[in-house]
């Protein structure tokens, strides 16, 4: 049982939102406040003497000044730590796997500073770099990553928990519940200061994750034809026993503010899988609309996604993919939502279908993208049909500085036509209404396409002079 | 009480200094014990200050004993190599013999100066140079060569300190208990200094466990560097660069810093070669660990306190046949810089014009006031900035313009290739990119850590051995996740960081080109261009100055500001303090020409210049 790897890497987002709520990001913060002022205080000082006091300001931007301007000589030490700081990340970044192990090494040596400080702060970074390391690298295998996590404890016992949960979530998602199941057991006996609420709480979690996972398992193995036999009976008590188990402690997490995506994805699976809807409807409203957790797109898109699944009205599909919009315009739901809003007869929905596409395609990753343009193309041509054409001169008036270059340049026009041809007639149709048939791109695609498409085009440019909005 | 401590100490001095352990400058090799090393199978045995046989190649100390002839050679110097016969006891907290910072140092420097005679520097270079200049520094700053050592000197003052203050116990118990670690047994019997001593004692001896490993690394204080000329590890250095300039080599400074840096010169965790007896401890690993690089310019400052503190007399004259001489150096840079060699007809006429060539300004002498540091290379870069300024004017548009002209030329005849500036500089930047992201990456891989574990004191003991295990362990792991990634060997050591080839595509040779398409046509010196731009000439303060270019980097053209990039690259020195330099350079080129009131204007035009070369 393996984690698909996008719910892995929503997993780790997850985790980071919410050691937000352990505090430790704000430690993490104040660090970051505390060394910010620590180096520029006669910056900082000045600023502040010359205005009044109480006028909050924001802080300097020293940390992104070159160093050497900084005031202080940095040690050739520190000076090698930036800047291997600085390749590990650009390796990374560039997947260069081997690179990255191999600066690691090197960046190892400074768990030997002396200074108290910046210790702390990069213990942090060892355990999150050796961990991304280890994690993609093509030659770590479970050993390392076990080892390199034992000692990462050793020596930054401030992150121990971080340390242990992320380390049984790594097991989990390899498929080795045991082993979880006793880091989970070790994160349990470590005692810290005052963590322990908390702590007890993040750990109940995760075991009910775990036993979400051993259910999962349970429920796979059970064979479809045996269901009345005396084994399969058991077999179920011993799932049911499991579904308690991890209902509880999952209902209990994802009570407390926080992010908590793996988490509410399986608490909803378990009660779906025992028709208990209205428990699971309750329980993602509460995740989506409660004002104490953090914004978090996702909570809308399982919403909407539990809601079709269950063939909830159009009106509630609709409520909740307007919200989604609003958080992220890029979503890709919003094609979706564009597709719902195409009600015949419905001028307002049509206006709302015209602003969702316009900002969907302000995001370059829509750039190419046959379907959304299709669609524009589709929901202006109805604009047309309704008589309402000044809501698309309204949601032109402030894209006319810059979607020419974006969208429309002769360039693109030739390189989208030779690979995308579907893509480059929509964008030549909406290019023509918006700016007139004597644009670069229609002219180009005109040119171009003129020997495969004839009759499409002449029928385009027949439609644009009747329609077109350039002024 | 202070009479009988004085009186103590000139009784206690004859034996005082027991120095070189580790014969620093070769000396002779002992002809009586021919038998080959159990260890190693040399022939090369040394006689320990115990009179021992040791194995110069693999520090291996034997059984057999020298024979104590009194024809030895070491007898007429009986007073500086003072043997101490069992006198150095092994210390607490296994700490090996009792050692002195200068010892330490001195095994630095005769490393040093070995990596430096392997690059070929002439062979007087460690026996006679810096072997003297270290001589006479111990003996100036009375640690060895002297009647009076300096501890003596200290103690007595300390002891005059501690019997006129009523409060002995404050004055902290490092100069006592040196005292009574030094004279353990011969001052036992002298109830009087002792005494003091001993009712410290059980304090001061704790104290001076955690203090340091040599014996004298606890009185070590930065406060009283400038006084007395304290021993650091820029200091090797600074003697290393002093000896190569009284031998007029031709490792400059910047290159005798790049050498160190690139690992060609120890000097980064050196060190972890100290043999075994020599335990690291306390204060003294703040003494000999070092975290960075010295600057070109605290190298210099040490060079010329050495020297003052020495009282060295005038050193060698620079005359036009030296290395050091501008007119030679800019030979070697215009190479490394792929510039024409026609230029250097040029770099001639500055050099004579600026004076810059003469002996009297270019020899180091200490005792002149005020003193004037004396960077040849630095200078020697600053002239060839001033000609090419003279030559391509550098304002973002001559040279450009010109480049254009000889790109045509070029294109249409046959023969010598004319230079033309926007090819070099395309070749250059490229070479000068590309050697940035090699420097960085070596800077990204430096290893400062040194392979043993050192500590402060016995307390962070544990905490220092377990982290040094755990980065082992650590380096371990991901070593073997790198596996075979190849990596660059390192480099053999030259003297030029670039290297050009007529023949090679990518990098491709200037030398020969001429500079037709920058003259006159009738003349055969006169140059086409016959402006010059230079910024204010006003000369400011150097305590308040911290450097012009930042202000006026923006100002300035591209062009000039890539030539200094690229010189500073080469030098390994702040692009800053080039410009200044070069600054320098100009005010004497111009000073005829420079109004007495500079006007604040920055670009100034200085028309006709050219001709009077």
């Amino acid at each position: 049982m393996r984690l698909h790897p996008k719910n892995r890497a929503c997993v780790i987002s997850h985790t980071w939102g919410r050691y937000s709520q352990s505090g430790v990001m704000d430690d993490l913060y104040e660090e970051l406040l505390a060394t910010a002022e620590q180096e520029a205080p006669e910056r900082y000082d000045q600023q502040t003497s010359i205005l009044q006091p109480g006028f909050p300001l924001p802080l300097p931007p020293k940390l992104q000044l070159p160093h050497s301007r900084r005031g202080r000589k940095e040690s050739g030490f520190h000076k090698t730590e930036r800047i291997c700081l600085r390749q590990i990340h650009k390796a990374l970044f560039q997947h260069q796997w081997h690179k990255a192990s191999a600066l690691m090494t090197n960046y190892f040596q400074n768990i030997e500073d002396k200074s108290y400080r910046r210790q702390r702060s990069s213990y942090e970074r060892f355990w999150r770099l050796g961990t991304e390391i280890l994690r993609h690298h093509p030659r770590s295998k479970i050993d390392d990553f076990n080892s390199f996590l034992d000692r990462m404890k050793n020596i930054g016992v401030k992150n121990y928990l971080k340390i242990c949960l992320e380390h049984s979530f790594h097991l989990l998602s390899n498929g080795m519940l045991e082993d979880a199941n006793r880091q989970l057991s070790l994160a349990e006996s470590w005692r810290c200061r005052d963590t322990c609420a908390t702590q007890q709480q993040m750990i109940q979690g995760y075991r009910g994750l775990l036993d979400y996972y051993t259910w999962v398992q349970k429920s796979d193995a059970l064979p479809e034809t045996e269901k009345y036999d005396y084994t399969a009976a058991t077999a179920k008590q011993d799932m049911q026993s499991y579904f308690r188990q991890a209902s509880v402690n999952l209902s209990a997490i994802i009570k407390q503010p926080g992010v908590w995506d793996p988490f509410v994805l399986s608490y909803v699976n378990l009660l779906e899988f025992y028709d208990d809807h209205d428990a699971a409807l309750h329980m993602l409203n509460d995740y989506a609309y409660d004002n104490k957790f953090p914004p978090n797109p996702n909570a809308h898109v399982y919403l909407y996604q539990f809601l079709k699944r269950h063939q909830a009205p159009w009106r509630k599909l609709v409520k909740v993919l307007r919200i989604l919009q609003l958080l992220v315009p890029s979503h890709e739901l919003m094609l979706e939502f564009c597709s719902l809003l195409a009600v015949p007869d419905k001028r307002k929905y049509h206006h709302e279908a015209l602003k969702v596409l316009f900002s969907l395609l302000d995001y370059s990753s829509w750039k190419d993208n046959p379907d959304a343009w299709n669609s524009l193309e589709k929901t202006i041509q109805l604009v047309f049909k309704v008589g309402a054409s000044a809501w698309i001169k309204d949601e032109w008036a402030s894209r006319k500085g810059w979607w020419p270059a974006f969208h429309f340049s002769a360039y693109q026009a030739k390189k989208t036509l030779a690979e995308n041809a579907p893509v480059a007639y929509s964008k030549a149709f909406v290019a023509g209404l918006l700016l007139g048939k004597e644009c670069k791109y229609f002219k180009t695609i005109y040119k171009g396409g003129r020997k495969k498409r004839p009759e499409m085009l002449k029928e385009m440019k027949k439609y644009i002079a009747n329609h077109s909005l350039a002024e | 009480m202070f009479l009988r401590k004085t009186f103590k100490h000139t009784q206690s001095h004859s034996r005082y200094k027991v120095l070189l352990v580790f014969y620093l400058f070769t000396p002779p090799p002992q002809r009586d014990y021919r038998e080959p090393c159990a260890q190693c199978s040399e022939v090369t045995w040394g006689i320990t200050d115990e009179g021992k046989f040791y194995c110069r190649s693999c520090h291996n100390v034997i059984e057999k004993t020298k024979e104590v002839t009194t024809a030895d050679s070491f007898t007429a110097n009986a007073r500086i190599f003072s043997i101490s016969k069992g006198l150095r006891k092994k210390t607490k907290l296994e700490q090996g013999r009792e050692w002195y910072l200068c010892e330490g140092f001195q095994f630095i420097l005769k490393l040093q100066a070995d990596a430096i005679q392997a690059l070929g520097v002439c062979p007087q270079f460690k026996d006679e140079i810096l072997c003297s200049f270290w001589r006479r520094y111990l003996q100036k700053s009375r640690q060895a060569y002297t009647k009076k050592p300096l501890e003596d000197m200290m103690r007595i003052r300390k002891a005059s300190e501690s019997s006129q203050s009523s409060d002995s116990q404050s004055l902290g118990g490092w100069s006592s208990s040196s005292e009574s670690e030094l004279d353990e047994g011969q001052s036992d019997k002298n109830s009087g200094p002792a005494s003091t001593s001993r009712s410290r004692s059980p304090l001061s001896d704790d104290f001076t466990s955690v203090c340091s490993g040599s014996v004298d690394g606890r009185l070590h204080r930065p406060q009283r560097q400038r006084a007395r000329m304290l021993l650091s590890m820029p200091m090797t250095l600074a003697f290393c660069s002093m000896s190569l300039l009284w031998l007029r080599e031709s490792i400059t400074l910047s290159e005798l810093l790049r050498f160190a840096a690139e690992g060609h010169i120890p000097y980064i965790n050196v060190y972890q070669s100290f043999p075994e007896e020599l335990k690291l401890y306390g204060k003294d690993t703040h003494i000999f660990r070092v975290d960075s690089f010295p600057s070109c310019e605290s190298i210099q400052q040490h060079i010329y306190k050495i020297a003052a503190f020495l009282d060295l007399p005038r050193f060698p004259e620079i005359t036009e046949n030296c290395v050091l001489h501008p007119n030679i150096l800019c030979i070697k840079y215009l190479m490394e810089a792929n510039l024409p060699d026609e230029i250097h007809s040029y770099i001639w006429r500055v050099v004579k014009r600026t004076g810059m060539g003469e002996e009297a300004s270019l020899t180091f002498d200490p005792l002149a006031k005020p003193a004037i540091p004396i960077n040849y290379d630095i200078k020697a870069a600053s002239i060839i900035i001033v000609t090419l300024k003279l030559i391509f004017k550098l304002d973002d548009e001559f040279e450009w313009s010109l480049s254009n002209d000889a790109e045509s030329v070029n294109r249409n005849k046959e023969g010598v290739e004319i230079f033309n500036f926007r090819k070099w500089y395309k070749t250059m930047k490229l070479a000068l990119d590309k050697a940035n992201e090699g420097v960085e990456e070596d800077v990204a891989r430096y290893m400062w850590q040194c392979k043993k574990p050192i500590f402060y004191s016995s307390k962070t003991r544990s905490v220092v051995v377990k982290k040094k295990r755990m980065v082992v362990n650590l380096q371990q792991q991901f070593k073997k996740l790198t596996g075979s990634v190849p990596r660059t060997p390192q480099q053999p050591p030259s003297s030029f960081q670039f290297t050009w080839d007529e023949e090679s595509q990518d990098k491709p040779c200037f030398h020969g080109h001429s500079l037709r398409a920058f003259l006159k046509k009738s003349a055969v010196y006169e140059l086409l261009n016959t402006g010059y731009w230079h910024t204010a000439l006003k000369q400011c303060r150097k305590e308040y100055c911290k450097g012009h270019l930042h202000l006026e980097e923006p100002h300035l053209p591209r062009s000039y500001i890539f030539i200094l990039n690229l010189f500073s690259f080469m030098l390994k020195v702040d692009s800053a303090l080039l410009h200044a330099e070069v600054h320098e350079t100009e005010r004497l080129l111009l000073k005829a020409k420079a109004p007495t009131t500079p006007s604040g204007k920055r670009r100034r035009r200085v028309l006709h210049l050219i001709p009077c070369l």
